[in-house]
């Protein structure tokens, strides 16, 4: 099989990005049972055995595609805090750039700092004619991610009986 | 992540057991989206073909964690993708699992019996498991003939994922 054009690891500044640990079930799932963190996301909290499940279907994406969504780490501490990456299962509006970071690291701009990182992977490595983020329209603070990496509002988007705003961007020619 | 724990390949005499391709999403997504094949699974919903894609991610992420899974099973004499039938613990289960979906089109044929007992087989030598389950909806009669015809016998009910199902179980001494 030919090497995947997209690194399996990497680092940003302050934000090591990695494949997916079993271990990392516990800490994701404690992000995504807070009603906080989930508000804004498809399909609200999620329970432990579903973070398990999660953590799979993360894996198998990147076997399918060749990329996928990164567990994320601070550098600083080495602790997880997220998931940032590149996410495009069979019929999703497009290949979308997304953020999911611990609220505990709100306002540092790690997901800015991790979404241009993907988005330049997109472009670069993938050769992808344009990205999208997916955002409920009231995540005013993931709205600002994707407009400092240079989307913007392109469409709205029917999820599941939920309106959410499609933002895009196109490669530069 | 885990190394594999039971072959990623092997055959019985009529089936042929491997591991999963994006190209098994065609067939698998026809099986899954078929009211007869899916009314005995979790809540008896037809899966869409994105459903269906993730479903295979969620499988090939299963191998990856726990270095087992199950099989894409394919029928030896026609080459045709057949269903799934292998061994399933995602986080929360009630055991480690003797899991069996086979196309209706093949129904009656002894296969999902043939590929029950193989998974079993490894899930005991490979695994070391000291007992094995199958999660069966309790009216779900010609799964519940497979699970007694390689040894299970009902133990309780139980409540998978929030719906309510018959769980079988066979030990290793049996």
């Amino acid at each position: 099989m030919p090497q995947p054009p997209v690194p399996q690891e990497f680092s940003t500044d302050r934000l090591y990005l990695r494949q997916w640990r079993e271990a990392d079930a516990g800490p994701l799932a404690r992000l995504q049972g807070d009603p906080e963190m989930m508000r804004h996301m498809i399909g609200g909290p999620v329970s432990a055995d579903e973070s398990w499940a999660m953590i799979a279907m993360m894996a198998g994406h990147w076997r399918l595609r060749g990329f996928g969504l990164w567990a994320v780490e601070e550098k600083a501490t080495e602790r997880f805090i997220g998931r940032i990456g590149l996410w495009y299962p069979q019929g999703w509006p497009g290949l979308e750039v997304s953020w999911f970071i611990d609220k505990a690291q709100w306002g540092k701009g790690y997901a800015s700092e991790g979404a241009r990182a993907c988005r330049d992977i997109a472009f670069e490595r993938l050769g992808a004619a344009d990205i999208c983020s997916i955002i409920h329209p009231e995540n005013a603070a993931s709205i600002r991610v994707a407009e400092k990496i240079g989307e913007h509002p392109s469409r709205t988007l029917d999820v599941n009986g939920t309106e959410f705003l499609l933002y895009a961007l196109e490669a530069a020619r | 992540m885990a190394d594999y724990r039971v072959p990623p390949e092997f055959e019985t005499e009529r089936l042929f057991f491997r591991q999963w391709t994006e190209d098994d999403l065609g067939p698998f997504a026809r099986l899954n989206a078929d009211k007869e094949m899916v009314r005995y699974l979790g809540r008896g919903a037809v899966m869409s073909r994105a459903d269906s894609w993730r479903q295979i991610a969620l499988l090939m992420g299963h191998w990856q964690m726990r270095g087992y899974g199950l099989w894409a099973v394919d029928e030896k004499a026609s080459g045709a993708l057949i269903g799934r039938i292998g061994l399933w613990y995602p986080e929360g289960w009630p055991g480690l699992e003797v899991g069996w979906l086979v196309d209706r089109a093949h129904w009656g044929k002894g296969y999902a019996s043939e590929g029950g007992r193989a998974a079993l087989e490894m899930g005991f030598t490979q695994l070391g498991a000291s007992s094995l389950c199958s999660v069966i909806h309790p009216e779900n009669a010609a799964s519940i003939r497979v699970a007694e015809k390689i040894g299970e016998g009902f133990a309780r009910m139980v409540e998978v994922m929030g719906v309510e199902a018959a769980l079988y179980t066979v030990t290793r001494e049996e």
